[in-house]
């Protein structure tokens, strides 16, 4: 996992996007989604933002053991 | 120095001079410092790291152990060069390592002379009374490789990113048969190779591929390659890489000249890098002139220098012979072959026979069944003592200055160890190659095992085909080249002569470190017994050479020590980067101005015109002081603020961060961002806000300006604006997803000029003229009028941060210098920002230190701002029942009870009684020209932060105690007259 794809901008490299956190489980409180974050082996949704590039906040669906990334979605509903 | 005459390949005739240790000698342009050097009979090329035993050069390339140059003169030098890969210059100066204070005559080798060798684990062991920090300066004087440079490097290498279908690591038979097949299958291919020819083993190998010689061949695969687009980058190296990205290092003038790096991704990695020849342990077989067999035979083909005028070939496979009869057809008098491998293996195979007798007929002794057991000659080898395997004792001398040793090779597998690799051992080849590889990484030729020329060929290329058809390339690559059978090595592994247990510490496995036999059999009696944990206790196979010669060896004698098999033992993991290259490679052009970004206000140029001091403060430039003012920012600073009190002045402002946010949504929106409505705001009304982090701390602050019904101007600290904005982006597409809320950085869309201090209305009103004295006047405290001066927006907010009347002129920047110049010639001099933290603390406004993330609302006494109930980002957490405890930190003034001592910045608070105990710490602290004394602001435990408490601020660092009165954190003009007159 050293590339994901931007909505708009199509593969680019990791150093241009920018790590935001691990989303917390749904349903959990307000304290358990700041400071209970799970550490997740194989599955792993997260938010990054293409901080180099357009700005473009993504969720991100990773597996961190083997660095898949099997889903990126963008966020706030707009169209690339 | 005269050069002796040579023939070789690389190098053209035409001379240059260079300097080694001083001394001058005449090179020809191609040479390198080994080969140069070698030329002129210099074999005593560096010293070991520990033993300071004298070494010469054991290889041909980036595994060499010992011959390892400093290259420049102090403080611009470049260590660690080894001397075959240093292409000489002309002027060239270099230097040999790990001697004081000549390499011929070192003291510190005295004290070994004796004997004492120190063993694994020796300085740990020895030097621990008192504690091993009272001796550790003097050993690391000692100790380490070569000189670190003491000035930066001045070249600015490049960086290159490239992607392709098939990347090809090594430019040998297997990378070009590699290469061929993915680039005939229509795949883009880039080789990348070491050496500044391709070819590897077949620049000196005889062997001919496709019924044609190993030259012809080679050139018509080159030229074969770039007809069909490949790309060859020549005198590059696959230095590490993972996750599909290769990093190389481009080293076109040698590993010392300009250089510079190559990402490369691509969709396949071939490794084809080929194989390192290892020595055999035997008794001093690190003297100058025990040489890897491949590397003298490299000697002589590229640069036509001997190694040796007498040499002994030693080894365990049938190669030895055809690179005898090569040594003799070149006019070397080869003294011998000692072939480790008994009689009947040797003679079973028709061509090497013949080979053994052609030798045997030009007088050349070829003893089977024997091995060297040691050799003589502490500067260079004088004779080597031959002895049969089986009877150890009946040894002979026989006259020689060099032996050439093979013992095997050892796959380069460094760029297939990471991301899952690890080394599987092939009995095989007695080798250890890269095991089970990510998918988009495949190995091929040597570096899989393949030692026989027609299977590393076919080898590497279906390794070729297989990867440009994985990469989507779809073409057919036809049939591999076919070679001439060579039977291949037939090596049977050997990897030490056996040695009487006193001399065992002279069987050096691993040169670059000095570790001996004696030292794996000592960690091994010590319980390390894990491949890994003998090479941290021993130091086998770290350093530049990564145990590219050592590893293997290490790991087949410790084998041997612990009756094991050595597939069972296996072998170290080695890391990038693959060869010492400099800092200034790896940075590449991000140094200096280019490491980040900088950015310049609108009125950059005027204040360097007239004095200003400018410092990066973030991202920015900004003015500290001007020289006009002071010697320096204290007294400068000082005297700008008071005359800012006493009249008025002018600071730059722009640097601000500058959101508009708008839309039908923006109200609602903002009132989830801020600890306080937004909403209410009424449009042509400003208000200082507060962001909080979703754990409650305090993010931010800043002024918010309601432009319009549904649109807003948020203001950020200087710096944060980019910072914010992602904040700002990420809740509203996360939280308010389809909402009609627009966000943009309008940070450099404003120029700001700040005025402050009594006289600032009346210089506002004379420079913007009659049509702003009625707006000017109706204007209260955090209120904003927008209009037109000069034919341009202007925007002038009433807001403060100085205390002082004041006023926020937003302006577009190309009018700024304009507007500045009008203010200061109507009498509001210039200001910086030492002025302006001075102004701040005074009135207890938020300097930037008090914001540290561990600080709530109510810690920074904003309880007011709580109370109003807003459920804003964060607030849930606020109600976490530490944030009530007695020991949380509140915001407080401290003055030094005495009225005159400094009160230091980052001083501890204590009582007197518990001074260790620290109850908070001063974040600001300024000497305040109102008050003619050290003012602080400070975060203290609120159980001992009462008003009129005498607390002690303690700064070892300065040495100083001093006594403090607890105040309010607004130090001056407490009621806010000032601001709202």
């Amino acid at each position: 996992m050293s590339r994901l794809v931007c909505p708009f901008c199509g593969a680019r490299e990791l150093a241009e996007f920018h790590f935001h956190k691990t989303l917390p489980a749904p349903g959990a409180s307000e304290y358990a989604a700041v400071y209970e974050r799970g550490n997740p082996l194989d599955d792993s949704l997260e938010y990054w933002q293409h901080a180099q590039g357009c700005g473009a906040w993504l969720e991100v669906r990773r597996n961190p053991s083997s660095g898949d990334v099997t889903a990126i979605r963008l966020l706030g509903g707009g169209r690339p | 120095m005269s050069a002796p005459p040579r023939t070789g390949r690389r190098v053209n005739g035409e001379p240059l001079r260079f300097r080694f240790d001083g001394r001058e000698y005449l090179a020809q342009r191609g040479d390198t410092a080994a080969s140069a050097l070698l030329a002129h009979g210099v074999r005593l090329l560096g010293r070991s790291v520990k033993y300071r035993r004298p070494r010469g050069l054991l290889a041909l390339g980036p595994e060499e152990p010992n011959a390892l140059l400093t290259v420049g003169t102090t403080p611009t030098v470049i260590p660690n060069v080894p001397a075959s890969q240093l292409v000489l210059r002309e002027g060239m100066v270099l230097r040999s390592q790990n001697r004081w204070p000549s390499l011929r005559f070192d003291v510190a080798a005295l004290l070994q002379a004796g004997g004492g060798f120190f063993g694994a684990g020796f300085y740990y062991k020895t030097f621990m009374w008192p504690s091993w920090r009272s001796y550790e300066t003097l050993i690391r004087n000692l100790a380490g490789l070569g000189q670190a440079p003491g000035a930066a490097d001045l070249a600015m290498p490049s960086v290159e990113h490239l992607s392709c279908d098939v990347l090809v690591g090594g430019a040998g038979p297997a990378g070009l048969a590699a290469a061929l097949a993915a680039a005939r299958a229509g795949a883009r291919v880039v080789v990348c190779e070491r050496e500044p020819v391709i070819g590897g083993e077949l620049e000196f190998e005889v062997g001919s591929v496709d019924g044609r010689s190993a030259p012809e061949w080679l050139k018509a695969a080159r030229t074969e390659l770039l007809e069909r687009g490949a790309r060859l980058l020549l005198d590059t190296t696959v230095i590490g890489g993972s996750d599909g990205l290769l990093i190389c290092h481009a080293a076109p003038g040698g590993l010392a000249g300009r250089d510079g790096i190559y990402r490369i991704r691509p969709r396949r990695f071939v490794i084809a890098l080929g194989a390192i020849e290892r020595p055999i342990a035997f008794v001093d077989n690190d003297r100058p002139g025990v040489m890897l067999l491949g590397a003298a035979e490299r000697l002589l083909a590229r640069y036509g220098v001997a190694a040796g005028s007498a040499p002994l070939l030693f080894g365990n496979h049938d190669r030895l012979y055809a690179a005898a009869l090569r040594l003799l057809t070149a006019g070397i008098r080869v003294r011998g072959v000692i072939d480790t491998r008994e009689r009947a293996t040797v003679t079973a195979r028709a061509p090497v026979e013949r080979a053994r007798l052609e030798l045997e007929r030009a007088g050349v002794l070829c003893l089977f069944g024997h091995a060297v057991v040691s050799v003589a000659g502490a500067r260079g080898v004088r004779s080597a003592r031959v002895a049969p395997i089986r009877a150890p004792g009946k040894s002979r001398a026989l006259d020689c200055d060099c032996v050439l040793v093979s013992g095997g090779w050892t796959p380069s597998v460094h760029a297939g160890l990471h991301e899952g690799g690890a080394r599987e051992f092939t009995e095989a080849s007695a080798a250890f190659i890269a095991g089970h590889q990510p998918e988009w990484r495949l190995c091929a030729g040597a570096a899989n095992g393949r030692l026989e020329l027609g299977a590393v060929i076919a080898d590497g290329f279906s390794a070729g085909e297989r990867a440009a058809r994985e990469a989507g390339a779809t073409q057919g690559s036809g049939s591999a080249p076919a070679a001439s059978a060579d039977g291949g090595p037939n090596l049977e592994p050997f990897w030490r002569t056996a040695a009487p247990a006193g001399a065992e510490k002279r069987q050096f496995v691993d040169l670059q470190n000095d570790v001996t036999v004696a030292d794996l059999r000592q960690a091994l009696a010590e319980g390390f017994i894990d491949i890994e944990h003998v090479k941290r206790y021993t130091t086998l196979g770290v350093g530049t050479e990564q145990g590219r010669t050592a590893s293997v060896l290490g790991a087949a004698i410790l084998a041997e020590l612990k009756g094991e098999a050595l597939s069972a033992v296996g072998a170290s993991r080695t890391r990038p980067p693959y060869h010492p290259l400099t800092l200034g490679a790896i940075a590449g052009h991000r140094a200096g101005q280019q490491l980040r970004v900088c950015r310049r206000t609108p009125l950059h140029e005027w204040h360097e015109a007239h004095g200003g001091v400018l410092e990066p403060a973030g991202y920015w430039m900004r003015t500290r002081y001007y020289r006009a003012n002071g010697a320096d920012a204290y007294s400068a600073g000082i005297a700008e603020a008071a005359r800012v009190r006493a009249h008025g002045g002018v600071v730059d402002g722009s640097t601000l961060g500058k959101i508009e946010v708008a839309g039908r949504d923006a109200a609602r929106y903002l009132d989830r961002m801020y600890l306080t409505k937004a909403s209410t705001i009424k449009a042509g009304r400003s208000k200082y806000m507060v962001n909080l982090r979703e754990d409650g701390m305090v993010l931010d602050d800043g002024i918010v300006l309601r432009l319009a019904a549904d649109r807003f101007l948020a203001t950020t600290s200087s710096g944060h604006a980019e910072h914010m904005l992602a904040h700002f982006e990420h809740y509203r597409d996360v939280e308010f997803s389809g909402a009609d809320v627009a966000l943009a950085n309008a940070t450099e869309a404003w120029a700001v000029v700040v005025t402050a201090g009594p006289r600032s209305r009346d210089a506002l009103r004379a420079v913007l003229g009659a049509d702003w004295h009625a707006p000017l006047a109706r204007l209260t405290h955090m209120d904003f009028v927008e209009g037109r001066h000069n034919g341009r927006v202007l925007r002038v907010l009433r807001a403060s941060f100085s205390g002082e009347l004041a006023f926020e002129l937003h302006c577009r920047p190309d009018g700024a210098v304009a507007l500045w110049q009008a203010l200061v010639d109507a009498g509001l001099p210039p200001y910086g920002l030492e002025a302006l933290d001075i102004l701040r603390v005074e009135k207890g406004y938020l300097v930037g230190s008090e914001l540290n993330g561990q600080t709530t609302p109510a810690d920074l006494g904003m309880d007011g701002l709580l109370k109003l109930g807003n459920p804003c980002i964060g607030r849930a957490l606020l109600g976490r029942p530490a944030f009530g405890e007695p020991t949380r930190p509140k915001l407080v003034g401290l003055r030094a009870v005495d009225g005159r001592s400094v009160i230091q910045g980052g001083a501890q608070v204590t009582v007197a009684a518990a001074p260790t105990r620290s109850l908070g710490h001063v974040t600001s602290s300024v000497f305040s020209p109102a008050f003619g004394e050290w003012i602080a602001l400070a975060l203290v435990a609120r159980d001992a932060a009462e008003q009129g408490e005498i607390l002690v601020a303690r700064s070892p660092l300065h040495n100083a105690d001093v006594a403090v009165r607890v105040t309010a954190p607004v130090h001056f003009d407490a009621g806010a007259d000032r601001m709202k007159s």
